[in-house]
């Protein structure tokens, strides 16, 4: 039996200038974009595992907009073995909650056979780490966060090192499972046959009724949570400016305030 | 109407969380009229360890859901049965600490339970609806943006640091142990096993420090970087360094303040060569007083200070040296 990983990616704009849609989401199209940082990572430990067995075929998915295939195109040409983009406008406006619905209708529909999910730690555009929680939920399989490092891997199970700020564990898990990684910027190496491989592969591309998605649960539609302002922080205090050439001064000037607030006894 | 609001208390090594603190002490301030409950998971001898504290919390009621199969945390475990507590009590906010656990907790229990969750939130309030109103962060602390959810409860996690903790009034807090049902809990844990596990030391809390002496980029070497060390030993104060200090390896990632480091809430904090950009600046929004020492005048941080003094960073270190050393 070949053994199926799915790796999920997002394309995230690789630019500082946000542009925000009329709904307060942000407007992608038409933004230079790259695969999230921590998805390559994700994408490195399947390529790990498929290391360590011998049969074994690894599925980069993503959700997003038709310009997400370059994405697609770049996983596989970085090793996955074939593609798939979810992509329907009824999909636009997802939150985490209908982002995880939409993937795991994805798996149900089309990899109902999976031995690994693999996602990246968070996306850096929104930072939230929401949806592999989520998804691992949606599919009712147990999971592992903050995933640093693959241990060993065989059909049954895999043993993954987790290291979060407290405590380092080392962590065995029974197929099927969702790992999700905190490496970033994982650097993978070329390989020749992979790129011309992506050359030649098409990415699939599904509509919601491809997955037999309840479209009620998708976009913005599906999605509980909502933006109702986005705003550039006001952070303002009445500065007082002290221009002063001789640094004794100045010195001094630190110094006593130092020890004012050292003496005021607060709440 | 009053609002029923639920915290998470997370403990760990039988020590309730600091964020958990931080919740409640927010809530109980800011959310008027609203009754504040508890809920916390584990087994007997882990609750039992804490239950004095979680007395002095000034919680109305806490959940206690107790169990042998809860010994250790674990997310599908303590996600499954929390959720069968909320559907139980239909609290109107949830709220938990957006620590390393409560980051995959809380999007499991929304999944669960079909409903909405903000991650890492630095403000919330509740409005006129009594809905909640929950800030956070995004795009690496470029922008802010204020998210509201259709379903109930308004489900948030809170970033460490973002809420001082303030005198709550103490009150009788009643125990009810909840009684969830584990039977789909027993056949999860079957297909996890935590193989090793390797405490790390904790550094001391130095976030909350009287006076935190904090360098960036200004300081234009590792060596100069040091001084800031040795200042703030003088001074009895704690060192910090902002996030482009810590990304050249000037100092370590445990002291870094801004948006992906620490929260911090001094009386006084003093930046010497930091610019101020935003991503920083929400880290240090609590201090009660901010002294910014910078040579360039346009820096954004001489704007938002409450004193700008627009001087060489590592001279007017170099003098506090010689001057506490005398």
């Amino acid at each position: 039996m070949t053994f199926k990983i799915a790796v999920f990616i997002k394309q995230v704009p690789d630019t500082d200038d946000i542009r925000w849609t009329e709904h307060n989401t942000i407007q992608r199209e038409g933004l230079e974009s790259v695969i999230n940082p921590y998805d390559i990572g994700a994408i490195q430990l399947a390529k790990n595992v498929k290391f360590l067995l011998n049969d074994c075929e690894i599925t980069a998915v993503s959700m997003g907009p038709m310009q997400a295939q370059e994405s697609l195109k770049e996983a596989l040409a970085m090793g996955c073995d074939n593609a798939f983009l979810l992509c329907d406008k009824k999909f636009a406006g997802s939150d985490t909650l209908a982002t995880a619905y939409v993937l795991s209708q994805f798996i149900n529909t089309h990899l109902n056979d999976f031995n690994l999910i693999i996602c990246g730690y968070q996306a850096v555009d929104g930072d939230t780490a929401q949806t592999p929680s989520s998804l691992a939920q949606k599919l009712n399989i147990p999971q592992i966060t903050n995933v640093t490092a693959l241990k060993d891997v065989n059909n049954e199970y895999s043993i993954w090192f987790k290291e979060t700020n407290s405590y380092n564990q080392q962590i065995k898990i029974q197929h099927p499972a969702l790992i999700s990684t905190t490496i970033k910027n994982a650097e993978i190496l070329p390989d020749i046959n992979s790129y011309i491989r992506a050359n030649s592969t098409e990415v699939n591309v599904l509509s919601a009724d491809a997955i037999m998605a309840d479209t009620l649960k998708t976009g913005f539609a599906g999605s509980p949570t909502q933006v109702k302002k986005a705003f550039r922080p006001e952070i303002k205090r009445n500065t007082k400016l002290i221009e002063e050439e001789n640094t004794d001064k100045i010195v001094d000037c630190i110094l006593d305030i130092i020890k004012e607030c050292k003496e005021r006894d607060d709440d | 109407m009053t609002t029923k609001t639920l915290v998470y208390i997370e403990s760990n090594n039988h020590v309730i969380e600091r964020v958990s603190k931080e919740i409640i002490s927010h809530v109980k301030h800011f959310f008027a009229d609203s009754t504040v409950y508890g809920v916390i998971a584990g087994d007997e001898y882990s609750i039992e360890a804490v239950l004095p504290e979680l007395k002095k919390l000034g919680l109305e009621n806490v959940f206690v859901i107790q169990n042998p199969l809860l010994s250790t945390y674990n997310v599908c475990s303590y996600s499954n049965v929390i959720a069968q507590l909320i559907s139980n009590i239909s609290p109107d906010v949830f709220l938990m600490g957006a620590t390393s656990n409560g980051r995959e907790l809380a999007p499991r229990i929304a999944s669960k339970l079909d409903i909405g969750l903000t991650a890492d939130c630095t403000d919330l309030q509740l409005d006129i609806d009594e809905k909640l109103l929950a800030t956070r962060p995004t795009y690496g602390g470029k922008m802010m943006a204020t998210i509201i959810s259709k379903t109930k409860p308004n489900f948030a996690t809170v970033r460490q640091g973002a809420f001082k903790l303030r005198q709550i009034p103490m009150q009788q807090t009643e125990i009810s142990y909840f009684n969830a049902n584990l039977a789909d809990v027993a056949g999860m844990l079957d297909k996890y096993e935590i193989l090793k596990t390797e405490d790390k030391e904790q550094p001391e809390d130095w976030t909350n420090a009287d006076v935190i002496v904090a360098g960036g980029l200004g300081l234009k070497s590792k060596e100069n970087f040091e001084l800031i060390y040795r200042l703030a030993e003088l001074l009895d104060a704690k060192p910090a360094a902002s996030r482009a200090a810590v990304e050249l390896g000037w100092a370590p990632q445990s002291i870094q303040v801004g948006q992906t480091g620490n929260s911090v809430n001094p009386k006084l904090y003093i930046a010497f060569g930091i610019s101020g950009a935003l991503q920083h600046m929400i880290g240090i929004t609590n201090a009660q007083k901010i002294i910014a020492v910078n040579i360039d005048k346009n820096a954004p941080i001489m704007n938002t200070a409450d004193i700008a003094i627009p001087a060489d960073a590592v001279e007017v270190i170099n003098s506090m040296l010689s001057k506490l050393s005398d």
